[in-house]
């Protein structure tokens, strides 16, 4: 059992941040009743202008700002055509992430005249926090410290969303517009706004989810460098039940075996069997989360 | 008269949104310093601007064709199937193999090839089917994630066991088919083959099952009041699958005509990157799921891609110009039927109140 020890963990961790919080957004939606399949784009423009914003700025949080700005002005784009033009909001989001794919392809092109990918050897990455008292903790510390800023807000998140759906007075009233918009106007809540802002919120961790990707990882930004995760954070959040919590354990799952993917492909077996992993054990996990299930399908 | 009208009235926001979408061009083209005019030339020219570019706009046309039509049988169900990808694949992978070890005469391994595109295509669509009438295991998670897992399998298909050991250099790709089995060309020279007439056919027999049939008729019951559907006496399960199988097998026979008519090979990633699938998807959004309105849709939309590649060629403008037009273009049809959706549920919602 060589290819199983403790940095397993680790990198399962930096793997998990884009999915959870670009899930997390999702969620938010999927609670006002809003299935948001445009996460992929949201995510692909929140890359691609934090790399902008870091190549003009200079400034690693003027950069995750502005990536988060861009999503969200994405995401508004979203809401108007869902919310008000009332738009089919599967079409949309499959628009979504045609124009978030074609104009970020243009920018590269129109902004850094360049083609395929963007790099920049003086640009600098997220830094690595190394949590003072942790990080001399044997294991624990090889496994918790030593991220990037972004990785442990994306937990925050989860928890802090926890805490707003289930423990605050606005979290419920987002709950019951998702259940029952009607229901909620008819007591006076102001449902569109709710849903608004649910949809502007996903932008933000989308935006956050897509700095990640570009300066966490790789500093570097490559056309359509979301390379599917977009929509794998729709599944964790279907897993999830689009309950915060549920969307750690399932997000967690995926990075798990995204790094172990990894790990395996210096074995004999094909790339393609060690990639193909975590689909095929998401879908046998299916079979266990079977009673579960029947929300998901539902809300459609 | 009225038809007329009518005719006009629906024609007015697509004709509004084709505008929209290619001003929305426009202002990309400029910020990337080219000429608009010129550009729009180039991307007409690509597309319709000689017999020969306009038969490979007919050609792209084809596989988005097919997909959209399963693609619109199953949402005219009420079913979600986000797996033309896989399926599409898949059914190509199975019917190249087929294509290249059956021994039989170049006709017989045509049709078998042909076969088995549709079936394999349609069994891995009914796969997700079944999970999700069994297992309860949603439509939209299990199609999405047997995409990844067909395209991976494929791949691995032709890198390792039935890889072109032949040429100098290793692609990921099989050997090329024997000339008996290639779909047809149907002008010398052109790109345009066999597939597209298959996909008109395919048309016009959706178009008569859904209108002039009994599964037809369930089909749009069940998609438009499943309760009543239900009480009706319809087996949901069972049109549901059925809609599962059609649409997979539509994807299966997408794919095999891509090879059959256009690679002569299965070639990694030759399906998946022009991105047919969720074209297809569009295709059938724009048509609002209708087997006629999908013909002309797809070469709406195979032509703004082949139009694209005009630009990319004689222009500085990256082929990604068609994604952003296609995708404006969407945004503003779609406001359109929810429009009429909207009118709709508020005439239903006036009512209810008028008999509480």
């Amino acid at each position: 059992m060589e290819w199983l020890d403790w940095s397993l963990i680790s990198s399962t961790i930096r793997m998990v941040t884009p999915i959870l919080l670009a899930a997390l957004g999702g969620a938010l939606c999927s609670r006002v009743g809003i299935f948001n399949v445009g996460l992929e784009g949201l995510v692909l423009v929140g890359a691609f202008s934090a790399i902008v914003g870091n190549h003009f700025t200079g400034s690693l949080i003027l950069a995750v700002l502005i990536a988060a700005a861009a999503s969200v002005l994405f995401s508004l784009l979203f809401s108007y055509m869902t919310i008000g033009l009332k738009a089919n909001e599967i079409v949309v989001g499959v628009a979504i992430n045609f124009l978030a794919l074609g104009l970020t392809t243009f920018a590269l092109r129109a902004i850094f005249d360049v083609k395929g990918a963007f790099y920049d050897k003086d640009m600098a990455g997220l830094p690595r926090l190394e949590i003072p008292l942790l990080h001399d903790i044997p294991v624990v510390g090889e496994i918790i410290s030593g991220h990037s800023p972004l990785v442990y807000l994306a937990f925050l998140a989860a928890i802090l969303l926890y805490i707003f759906l289930y423990r605050t007075v606005t979290g419920f009233r987002v709950l019951a517009v998702g259940m029952n918009p009607v229901a909620a106007r008819s007591l006076g809540l102001k449902a569109t706004r709710l849903q608004v802002m649910a949809i502007l919120l996903c932008g933000v961790l989308c935006g956050v989810a897509g700095a990640q990707l570009s300066l966490g990882q790789v500093t570097m930004f490559t056309e359509g460098m979301t390379a599917g995760r977009g929509f794998i954070a729709l599944v964790a959040m279907m897993m999830g039940q689009s309950h915060p919590l549920g969307i750690l354990a399932s997000s967690l799952l995926f990075g798990f075996m995204d790094a172990l993917s990894i790990r395996l492909q210096g074995f004999s077996l094909p790339t393609q069997f060690t990639s193909m992993l975590p689909y095929v054990l998401t879908i046998a996990a299916m079979f266990f989360l079977k009673e579960k299930n029947r929300g998901a399908s539902n809300n459609q | 008269m009225v038809a007329v009208k009518e005719l006009c009235k629906s024609l007015v926001q697509p004709l509004l949104a084709v505008f929209i979408g290619l001003l929305t061009g426009a202002v990309v083209i400029a910020a990337v310093g080219e000429s608009i005019i010129g550009t729009y030339q180039e991307l007409w020219k690509g597309a319709f601007g000689s017999f020969y570019f306009f038969s490979s706009t007919l050609a792209r046309a084809t596989p988005i064709m097919l997909i959209a039509l399963g693609l619109a049988l199953a949402f005219r169900a009420g079913v979600f199937n986000l797996g033309a990808e896989g399926q599409m694949v898949l059914g190509a992978i199975s019917a190249t193999l087929v294509a290249i070890y059956l021994p039989a005469p170049g006709i017989v391994k045509m049709l078998a090839a042909l076969v088995t595109g549709i079936a394999m295509g349609g069994l891995w669509s009914l796969m997700a089917g079944y999970m999700e009438a069994k297992f309860r295991i949603p439509l939209l998670i299990s199609t999405l994630l047997l995409n990844y897992i067909a395209v991976l399998f494929a791949s691995y298909l032709v890198t390792e066991p039935f890889q072109d050991k032949g040429g100098s250099a290793a692609l990921a790709q099989t050997v090329m088919l024997d000339k008996s089995i290639w779909l047809p060309k149907l002008f010398a020279g052109m790109s345009v083959h066999a597939g597209f007439l298959i996909a008109l056919a395919a048309a016009l027999l959706l178009f008569w099952v859904l209108r002039f049939t009994p599964f037809g008729y369930e089909v749009k019951m069940l998609g438009q009041n499943p309760f009543f559907a239900q009480y009706g006496g319809i087996q949901r399960i069972k049109v549901m699958l059925t809609g599962m199988f059609a649409s997979g097998a539509f994807a299966g026979l997408a794919g095999t005509v891509e090879v059959l008519g256009s690679h002569y090979r299965f070639v990694d990633g030759a399906l998946t990157v022009p991105n047919f699938a969720w074209t297809g998807l569009m295709a059938t959004l724009l048509a609002n799921s209708n087997p006629i309105g999908v013909i002309f849709t797809s070469i709406l939309l195979a032509a703004f891609q082949t139009g694209a590649m005009g630009v990319e060629r004689n222009t500085e403008v990256p082929l990604e110009l068609a994604s952003v037009i296609q995708a404006v273009l969407i945004l503003f049809i779609s406001a359109k039927f929810s429009y009429t959706w909207w009118k709709q549920r508020k005439k239903k919602g006036g009512d209810t109140h008028g008999v509480a």
